[in-house]
């Protein structure tokens, strides 16, 4: 009977059914499979412990997080038989209110390897009984237990592998977290535990989901977010120390698995500095760029977005003073002079072209070349602001008339609507192009983010966009007789009109004078001073030499002291490199401004974060006029003060006046290719929100509001 | 003097009150002041144990591991010693309404008398303040304070992570081992350890 039992045992077995019967502990099922169909002496198996949880309930992994227990088999195996531990699959973070656990749910097999003695005799069956104890969670735990029978042919030869289990043992072993030659080490710093790995496995790997699942359960808080931040060798997590720390005896060594890129490697990390490799490259791409974000634009929508935000620039304060100029001169054709107007029209929309091709050119290329640069880069660089400001300042200077444009004087007195006007208008093109940088209209942002992050082609093709938009309104009244006809004669309203308009430039000069200082100190402040009043000289020197040859002389001597005078100061303006200003000044408007805040860094932005304050993050740039105006309407406000009082938030300002990676790594991160950007960061450490860039002291408020009661 | 410190104590209380975060408090520190009712309906303040030992148990009648302490008798017997050598012992139920766990001050007493704990009173925390101003995170969680009000011990009851009652056998009892090093004047020498159990049922964060 017995031998006709076990007789039929071995049947079902060799049939490639192992006789493991599932066990049903309530809320799962369990039961041991094999990969293969029979066990040969002196072989090592793969087998595993099979769960099939309900929905809505958990088990646990081999550190549970903040409760909960693991799952444990204890074997009752003949003598001689041997079987390893769990090969833990990477777990899942399972939050429960304010706590975090970690583990399963739905279908999971944890791998074991079974040792098979070399005394074992081929013929026989072999039952391995395992007594299963499973703590099974959804919001309230049941303690589950059951015994598992697992029953295998012993075979002289290796088994042929279990058509159902071999695979998927497989390929939960292949997934499970491999140890790693990866370099980990640990250090507590003010703002939390900075745990920083590398090695050439995370070169290049997706770090947006990477997470420290430690085998301890003291040494982190499990519950709160882990930041990330890449570096070129690896990356760097910023967690929130756990007991341990407090003890008298803190870890000594940090253990467990680090989830990167769909991959999980084991890590044992000592304490040490963070090597550089670790970090600098900022937090990585957000997956899906958050509400307001671009991460999905397409081209043509891109493209939609740079025509009408280049259309709406024409109304941003930046450009006032050239499209006003601009403006005159169109007026000058008034009357008779369409043909002419057209030409103008036209060389001015190729000005503004050229200027934005080039300039996106430039920023593709230096990007390629790896500089953490985006849009209203010119700008950051303190010799190109000093020789803007002097541009400015002698178009300032050519409006009130000390001299003329071009180089004969025929022009004079018929405006700007002189014979080298093609030429003059291409130029009036280019400047509107450079002086509109500080301002970003509505959309811009997003489409201008969108291309720096495709194709030089597609990149190009949104400038393009933009340009057009942005010389649409002039190259269109150009080209609309009717319009032209509209507009005043000219006469000699028109001098008056110009030195008028002269006014506006002299404020622009003066501001990016300004921009200078808050960029290289006040020791450029005589250096520009004194640079701009040489190219007054030399305009006035240029004019008293273009007076003379009206008069029929020949003013070599004039002419050539007002180049050289202007070379010079250009040179002055340009020349050895300007010192950048200390951060004391910045500390020190900080500490007066209504609104109180504190120079951004990747780092206290992680710091905040991970203690859980709502943040208010301000991407700004002295050269920015939008931002300056944002500031001074929407964000130094009373009412913000108070809702960032009652939140508990931070203030936190990223000033991007000169050139910083972090900055532009974090714009790029939300789809940006320049400032303004704002972000509110909620208590609860959940991702920034992205406000509009044009801001009212309501939308911060409410955004501010909204922050804190996550918390 | 007496009106200034208790004013002192109210507002640290109200304090601890307002803070929204999920804050653990920290070894070697003033324990977090706090005032909750407990089940007879008497308000039970820290500060009224100002110079005794107090011992905080975070419980849910539900949780199979408090089952596995209450069962075996074995919490009981930690209470009784305990307060026999004038240790205040404070069972927290911080079981938010509809989770498992919760009490009213009707079914705190029932279950009081029914497991014949010796707890000197049973705190009901159905907001769950108290259970987030510790930081409390699974049933049972415990927090002895020193008599000179310094958190002295916090983590586990002991270092049997299981809910099988087999596993109290040979268990090394942390919290009692911590109120032996207080009475005998001594550092304690396992101050922190893992929390095990089930996680405390908080009400929705709100």
């Amino acid at each position: 009977m017995i031998r006709f039992l076990a007789g039929l045992i071995l049947a079902l077995a060799v049939s490639g059914q192992a006789l493991a019967q599932p066990v049903n502990t309530g809320h799962l099922t369990a039961e041991l499979v094999s990969e293969t169909q029979a066990f040969a002496p002196g072989q090592t198996v793969h087998i595993a412990l099979r769960q099939q949880i309900q929905k809505g309930w958990h088990t646990y992994w081999r550190n549970p997080g903040d409760s909960g227990e693991p799952t444990r088999l204890k074997w009752t195996l003949p003598a001689g038989w041997s079987v390893s531990e769990f090969t833990w699959p990477t777990p899942h973070r399972l939050p429960v209110g304010p706590l975090v656990n970690y583990g399963y749910t739905g279908e999971v097999l944890l791998p074991m390897t079974l040792t098979v003695p070399a005394s074992a005799r081929a013929g026989q069956s072999v039952t391995l009984t395992a007594g299963a104890s499973f703590l099974v969670c959804a919001d309230i735990c049941v303690p589950e237990d059951g015994t598992l029978t697992l029953t295998l042919p012993v075979a002289a030869a290796p088994g042929a592998p279990d058509a159902k289990w071999a695979g998927p043992i497989a390929a939960s072993l292949a997934a499970a977290p491999k140890p790693s030659d990866l370099t980990a080490v640990f250090e507590k710093r003010p703002g939390g535990l900075a745990l920083a790995v590398t090695g050439a496995a995370l070169k290049g790997a997706d770090m947006a989901e990477a997470y420290f699942y430690p085998y301890q359960s003291t040494v982190i808080d499990h519950a709160r977010p882990q930041i990330v931040e890449r570096g070129p060798q690896g990356l760097t997590l910023t967690l929130t120390p756990g007991y341990d720390f407090q003890g008298a005896t803190p870890p000594t060594t940090l253990t467990g698995v680090l989830s990167v890129g769909g991959k999980a490697y084991e890590i044992a990390a000592a304490p040490g500095a963070p090597p550089a490799g670790a970090a600098g490259l900022g937090p990585p791409p957000a997956r899906v760029a958050g509400g307001g974000g671009s991460g999905d634009l397409g081209l043509v929508s891109a493209a939609f977005f740079a025509l009408v935000g280049g259309l709406i620039l024409n109304l941003m304060p930046c450009v006032f003073p050239i499209l006003a100029m601009k403006a005159a001169s169109l007026a000058g054709h008034g009357g008779g002079a369409h043909a002419e107007a057209r030409r103008q029209g036209l060389a001015f929309g190729a000005g503004v072209l050229a200027t934005f091709l080039a300039l996106a050119g430039l920023l593709i290329a230096l990007k390629a070349a790896g500089s953490a640069i985006g849009w209203g880069f010119q700008l950051q660089s303190p010799p190109v602001v000093a020789v803007l400001a002097l541009l400015i300042l002698a178009v300032a200077l050519n409006l009130s008339g000390l001299f003329e444009m071009g180089t004969s004087l025929q022009g004079v007195g018929s405006g700007l609507a002189t014979k080298g006007g093609l030429a003059g208008a291409f130029f009036t093109g280019a400047l509107a192009v450079v002086v509109a940088a500080p301002c970003t209209a509505p959309f811009m942002g997003p489409a201008l983010g969108w291309a720096l992050t495709q194709t030089p082609i597609a990149a190009l093709v949104v400038f393009a966009a933009l340009g057009i938009g942005f010389a649409a309104p002039f190259v269109l009244v150009a080209f609309a007789p009717a319009l032209l006809d509209r507009l005043p004669n000219p006469g000699p309203w028109m001098d008056v009109f110009r030195k008028a308009l002269a006014f506006p430039m002299y404020a622009a000069a003066a501001w990016l004078v300004w921009v200078l200082t808050v960029q290289a100190g006040s020791d450029a402040l005589i250096r520009v001073l004194g640079a701009a009043i040489v190219v007054a000289l030399a305009a006035w020197l240029a004019g008293a030499a273009q007076r003379a040859s009206a008069l029929g002389r020949r003013p070599l001597a004039l002419v050539a002291s007002a180049a050289v005078l202007a070379a010079g100061a250009i040179f002055a303006a340009v020349g050895p490199g300007y010192a950048l200003a200390g951060t004391e000044g910045a500390a020190a408007t900080a500490s007066k401004a209504e609104v109180p805040y504190e120079p951004y860094s990747p780092a206290r932005l992680a710091e905040l974060r991970a203690e859980g304050r709502p943040v208010f993050v301000n991407y700004t740039a002295a050269w920015c006029v939008s931002c300056q105006v944002n500031d001074r309407l929407a964000i130094s406000t009373k009412g913000v003060a108070e809702a960032m009082k009652a939140g508990n938030a931070v203030y936190l300002k990223a000033d991007w006046t000169r050139k910083d990676a972090d900055i532009a790594a974090e714009l790029a991160r939300f789809g940006r290719a320049g400032v303004p950007l704002y972000l509110v960061y909620g208590a609860d450490g959940s991702d920034g929100v992205i406000l509009p860039s044009i801001l009212t002291e309501g939308i911060v408020v409410k955004a501010l509001n909204k922050a804190a009661a996550k918390g | 003097m007496d009106v200034n410190r208790r004013t002192l104590l109210a507002a640290a209380a109200a304090l601890a009150f307002a803070t929204p975060a999920f804050a653990a408090p920290a070894l070697g520190q003033f324990a977090p002041a706090f005032v909750a009712r407990d089940a007879e309906g008497h308000v039970r303040s820290l500060s009224d144990y100002a110079g005794k030992v107090v011992v905080l148990e975070w419980t849910n009648s539900g949780c199979p591991y408090v089952g596995k302490h209450y069962g075996s008798g074995h919490m009981q017997a930690l209470q009784k010693a305990a307060v026999k050598d004038g240790v205040v012992w404070l069972t927290v139920a911080s079981s938010a309404p509809g989770m498992e766990g919760y009490f009213t001050s009707a079914s705190a007493r029932a279950w009081k008398a029914k497991v014949g704990s010796h707890a000197s009173a049973i705190l009901l925390d159905g907001e769950g303040r108290v259970g987030r101003l510790y930081g409390a995170k699974a049933t049972p969680h415990m927090f002895v304070i020193a008599r000179d009000g310094r958190l002295a011990y916090m983590g586990g009851i002991d270092d049997r992570p299981y809910s099988d009652p087999e596993s109290l056998k040979g268990a090394k009892t942390y919290v009692a081992d911590a109120l032996a090093d207080l009475k005998a004047g001594r550092t304690v020498a396992v101050a922190v350890s893992q929390p095990y159990g089930c996680s405390v049922k908080y009400g929705s964060a709100d």
